[in-house]
């Protein structure tokens, strides 16, 4: 997980995969933060989420924001956006971690009255996340090269 | 059958390092003497100097400073030392990967060592033991990507556009558009090589473990979850992305739980830190 709130910085993350980028930016401060987290639940591992809260989302995600609210940021401003949680074909009766990587997100946000303002998320390819912290814009670039503004 | 081009392409290919199966040879005779094992190895200066950037790796848990090769072999033990020369052999051929998979060579590597460190984790779950076969074929699993890499340049666009639109998986795509696929080709480059058949067959099958008709497909099954746990985590990903089947039979077949699964992928995001001397051997370019 990184934050910032210096307008030089652009944050990335590479390769999500299964796992979850999340960003957040105020506009007002022009802080921002991207978390990338990797798997639904830290119940899996209390003393490995201890160290590594960002690993997982339950404990990642509440983190994120309060390391930006430490550089000013405030719930009220930030603008929330979500990528990757992609996931292996026909996986129904599979290990689905994007799936339940992107349900856990949801849940944590509708439970704290947090809206999701850009999202990219699903199908099967791997996605890299940028973040400029100067204007808040989220770039999302997929495996197959291609890039979208979240 | 296995078009010339390819055959050619892979007969291009340098010969696997002889002192990698000298090694294992020696270490396979329960008397094996540490000189004669350090008589083989240093011969290969390439190797040695690979076994030295990496013996003080933390994954290999030896509390002794390694400064010279005598010190490696006798510190590492038995079952490190065969992986530490299968890395450092192996290393060698990702160096050289170009073409549609990655951007670069590093993510490839850093993507085989990831599979070959889940295939112990896994083994460890299910059989309470580790086994440097798997660690071995985990390694080398897609090594046929380094090779058809080269030919698939133009067909890239195609082979995306059978993914995207027609819902092939990847190794579908390539086999389509041009008449192998990256696991079968590492079949073929694992014979040349001359490794032991479960490798062979572990390499050729590591997508669809399911069609394997003879022998034990064990060995294939477990790089093949190795395999998606490193996709699903992002470990080295490729444009290939997730795009491969998930075999549901998999699950019964070791009787594991989600549970067990993501906890797996937990100890392997630990490995994969402890390993980082592993991972370096093949330098990034832009590492951020
Ligand atoms: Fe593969
Ligand atoms: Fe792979």
């Amino acid at each position: 997980m990184k934050v910032a709130g210096n307008i030089d910085d652009v944050l990335i993350t590479h390769a999500l995969g299964s796992c979850i980028g999340v960003t957040v930016y105020d506009p007002k401060v022009k802080v921002g933060g991207l978390l990338h987290y990797m798997l639904p639940d830290s119940n899996l591992d209390l003393n490995k989420a201890k160290k590594t809260p960002a690993m997982f989302a339950d404990t990642g995600i509440p983190l994120l924001f309060k390391s930006c609210y430490k550089l000013g940021a405030e719930k009220k401003r930030m603008i929330v956006k979500v990528a990757g949680g992609a996931s292996i074909l026909d996986d129904a009766n599979y290990f689905r971690i994007g799936q339940k990587n992107i349900t856990a997100l949801k849940k944590i946000f509708w439970k704290n009255n947090v809206l999701i303002d850009g999202e990219d998320t699903g199908q099967n390819y791997n996605r890299t996340v940028h973040l400029d912290i100067a204007t808040g814009k989220v770039v999302v670039k997929n495996s197959g090269g291609v890039y979208i503004e979240l | 059958m296995i078009d010339d081009k390819f055959l050619k392409s892979i007969k291009n290919l340098p010969p696997f390092p002889a002192t990698v199966q000298k090694v294992s040879a020696l270490i396979s005779d329960p008397d094996f003497s540490m000189m004669d094992l350090v008589g083989v190895i240093e011969y290969d200066q390439a190797i040695t100097a690979n076994i030295l950037k990496m013996c003080n790796s933390a994954y290999f848990g030896v509390r002794h400073k390694i400064s010279n090769l005598r010190q490696a072999v006798s510190y590492l033990g038995r079952e490190n030392i065969v992986r530490v020369v299968n890395a450092a052999g192996t290393s060698r051929y990702y160096k050289k990967a170009e073409g549609y998979y990655i951007d670069e060579a590093a993510k490839l590597w850093e993507h085989s060592v990831g599979v070959a460190l889940m295939t112990q984790i896994l083994s460890r779950k299910i059989y309470g033991r580790e086994d440097n076969k798997l660690f071995t074929a985990g390694l080398l699993h897609d090594i046929g990507k380094v090779v058809l890499g080269e030919f698939v340049h133009e067909s890239f666009q195609e082979i995306m556009g059978l993914v995207t639109d027609h819902g092939y998986s990847f190794l579908e795509a390539e086999e389509e558009v041009i008449g192998i696929n990256h696991a079968q080709l590492g079949g073929e480059i694992a014979v040349l090589w001359k490794f032991p058949r479960e490798i062979r067959d572990a390499i050729a099958y590591h997508h669809r473990p399911d069609l394997m008709e003879e022998g034990d497909d064990a060995i294939p099954w477990l790089i093949y979850l190795s395999d998606q746990a490193c996709l699903m985590m992002g470990i080295g990903g490729g444009v290939d992305g997730l795009a491969y089947r998930g075999l549901g039979e998999v699950i019964d077949k070791f009787n594991l739980r989600q549970k067990d699964f993501e906890e797996s992928i937990v100890l392997l995001l630990k490995d994969l830190e402890k390993a980082k001397e592993l991972v370096d051997l093949v330098e990034s370019e832009s590492k951020g």
